[in-house]
């Protein structure tokens, strides 16, 4: 019931500060941008002028699955900065400002009010995130040609779950400092040395949350589901339910008046 | 019958005590003022007994829960500066806190208009938060401390902020709110807590320094003075007054003689009788009471 | 120009997306009480900083709290 109220009172919240309107919008842009300028790229050079007489210019190839992983490569970095962004003050703003005094004297426990939240800001970016991937698929389709329905799935279900760690990892620094531009220089700055670090290891550590993109291509080129891919998919679900547990563990050990 | 006991409560802020042990209990039904200069250590102790801070040491025990148990849903709690989401409507709030609190939806809403006509912002439940006043806050901070008909009702400085129209509301509507529960409120200003508490708890440095229902105090601190001032050599006066039976203490303050008495009618008979026998050049005898505002004074000074 | 105009049906819905984006940013930016920061500067990084302009306006120019 409490978990309700206060997952129904994020949602209330979203759509008053129109995050309800603008992700998926955001997100639209953020899917299609690559795949349709990657496509018009030799009239977009023409019309800039500079090329040789009679050079003929012709769509550079790209076949679909690297097309709608375009759309991935500008998630991973747009997509995550605008997660990390929508997520920063969820906890860290109601602390910061003092409605958590109010709020937290109420018989509510911290796992509830934690949980509600991560699944609120979850569905806010699984449906933007369902919208503008839909929509790349659309185009992908159109401007290059076919991805099948199970590709297409496969692919969506396999990022989403990098999306759920960013919320998490958003959501563990919500509960460590309480201002929102802390939570999302930490945020960032975790995930680029995450990043840093898988590049350079990538080859000892396949099961690695940062690699699952790059196992994605993997998949569609080879239309099997790589085993190193389950793995990192199995290691990053275990580590989202790490962080919401170790923010629950902080969040009851911190002096809420502080 | 007591509501909360306390025992021992410490809380230490990087091993500087701010509340230094502190033992009382609530009586059930009675209004309580938590008294004490700023920095006493008053709202240290709310947030203590609302959960909001861990206790450094002690107990904390509520009447009927038990061990473990969450003691948030028996406590309403008004912090100083109590702070909404601006884009809720204050009924919105309400209904949100009250669920919270293990309300259903639609107890939640008669509640939360019931509360809304007894704090006097009925006609604002349709308007965002961010649009009231202070007063008008501070109120509404009252009413959802008050959704879920708590035992015990917690005000940080309920009144220290407002002025002075506010002020006469929310202390009309704490009157009203006795009747209902047990309140305990934190309060620098001395008549506040005259006004409306039953019992006081005068907080200073961390520690409770005088504790009990305002008659029993003010019976405690009332000893009976008079002033007296004479023409000519005062000391001399001062001699013959000391050997009078039913004087206890004496002493000189800017020029007059000050007389502490054990009983007030037999003193003056005394005194008179003595300074119309040798024929005193008195200037001034008057009778003067110590009151709470002299414990208090006394208190904040040291 | 006969490409330009074929490509018309495919890009124009991501020009329609930005200019949505655009105005649901300049309707959030006029009802707001306050921003952070002059609303007349907001404006004008809504309309010409493409769509990065209204994601920086919801993520930093209105008040949350």
């Amino acid at each position: 019931m409490q978990w309700i109220t206060i997952f129904k009172k994020e949602i209330l919240e979203d759509w008053r500060n129109y995050k309800w309107i603008w992700v998926p919008l955001v997100f639209i842009v953020i899917c299609i941008m690559d795949p349709i300028s990657t496509y018009y790229l030799p009239q977009i050079l023409e019309s800039v002028g500079g090329m040789p007489e009679g050079t003929v210019l012709e769509p550079p190839e790209v076949v679909p699955s690297q097309a709608i992983m375009m759309s991935l490569t500008e998630l991973s970095m747009l997509g995550v900065l605008v997660i990390v962004a929508i997520s920063m003050s969820v906890i860290a703003g109601e602390r910061k400002s003092g409605v958590a005094e109010l709020i937290l004297v109420k018989p509510v426990s911290y796992f509830t009010y934690i949980s509600a939240k991560w699944a609120e800001k979850l569905l806010l970016v699984f449906t933007s995130y369902l919208i503008g991937m839909l929509a790349s698929w659309y185009y992908v389709d159109l401007l290059f040609g076919q991805i099948t329905a199970g590709q297409f799935f496969s692919l969506f279900f396999f990022y989403l779950i990098w999306l759920i760690f960013v919320i998490s990892l958003t959501i563990f620094y919500n509960t460590i400092v309480k201002v929102p531009g802390l939570v999302l220089t930490l945020t960032v700055v975790t995930i680029m040395a995450m990043s840093a670090i898988n590049q350079i290891f990538s080859y000892r550590m396949p099961w690695f949350p940062n690699s699952i993109s790059g196992h994605i291509t993997k998949m569609l080129m080879e239309n099997s589901v790589p085993n190193a891919l389950w793995g990192a998919v199995s290691i990053t679900i275990i580590l989202s339910v790490g962080l919401l547990i170790a923010s629950n563990f902080i969040l009851k050990t911190k002096e809420m008046a502080d | 019958m007591a509501v909360i006991e306390v025992q021992n409560l410490i809380k230490a802020f990087k091993g500087d005590q701010v509340v230094k042990g502190l033992n009382f209990t609530l009586e059930k039904g009675k209004c309580v003022a938590l008294l004490g200069p700023n920095g006493a250590g008053k709202t240290t102790t709310l947030r203590m007994l609302s959960g909001l801070l861990k206790p450094t040491d002690g107990s904390i025990h509520f009447e009927g829960a038990t061990k473990g148990e969450d003691i948030r849903q028996y406590i309403g709690y008004l912090p100083q500066y109590p702070i909404f989401h601006p884009w809720m409507t204050g009924k919105e709030f309400l209904v949100y806190v009250g669920q919270l609190a293990h309300l259903s939806k639609k107890d939640a809403i008669e509640k939360a208009d019931q509360l809304l006509e007894k704090v006097a912002i009925f006609e604002a439940r349709n308007q965002r938060i961010g649009k009231y006043s202070g007063g008008m806050k501070q109120r509404l901070g009252i009413a959802q401390a008050m959704i879920h008909s708590p035992q015990l009702l917690m005000l940080d400085e309920p009144v220290s902020s407002l002025d002075p129209l506010g002020r006469r509301e929310v202390l009309t509507l704490m009157e009203e709110l006795k009747q209902q529960t047990t309140i305990l409120f934190s309060t620098h200003i001395l008549g506040d807590a005259e006004e409306i508490s039953d019992d006081l708890l005068v907080m200073h440095h961390g520690e409770i320094v005088e504790a009990g229902s305002i008659e029993s105090l003010r019976h405690k601190h009332q000893t009976a003075k008079f002033e007296l001032a004479f023409q000519g050599d005062t000391t001399t006066y001062q001699e013959r007054l000391k050997q009078l039976e039913c004087i206890q203490e004496t002493f000189l303050e800017k020029g007059e003689i000050h007389v502490i008495v054990e009983d007030i009618e037999t003193a003056r008979r005394e005194i008179l009788k003595e300074a119309i026998a040798t024929d005193w050049p008195l200037v001034k005898f008057e009778l003067s009471r110590t009151t709470l505002e002299d414990l208090f004074m006394k208190v904040v000074k040291n | 120009m006969g490409e330009i105009l074929n490509s018309l049906p495919i890009v124009a819905p991501l020009i329609l997306v930005q200019f949505l984006l655009m105005i649901i940013a300049l309707i959030s930016l006029i009802k707001a009480e306050q921003t952070n920061g002059p609303k007349a500067m907001w404006a004008v990084i809504v309309i010409f900083i493409g769509f990065i302009g209204p994601i920086l306006f919801f993520i930093i120019g209105r008040r949350q709290y």
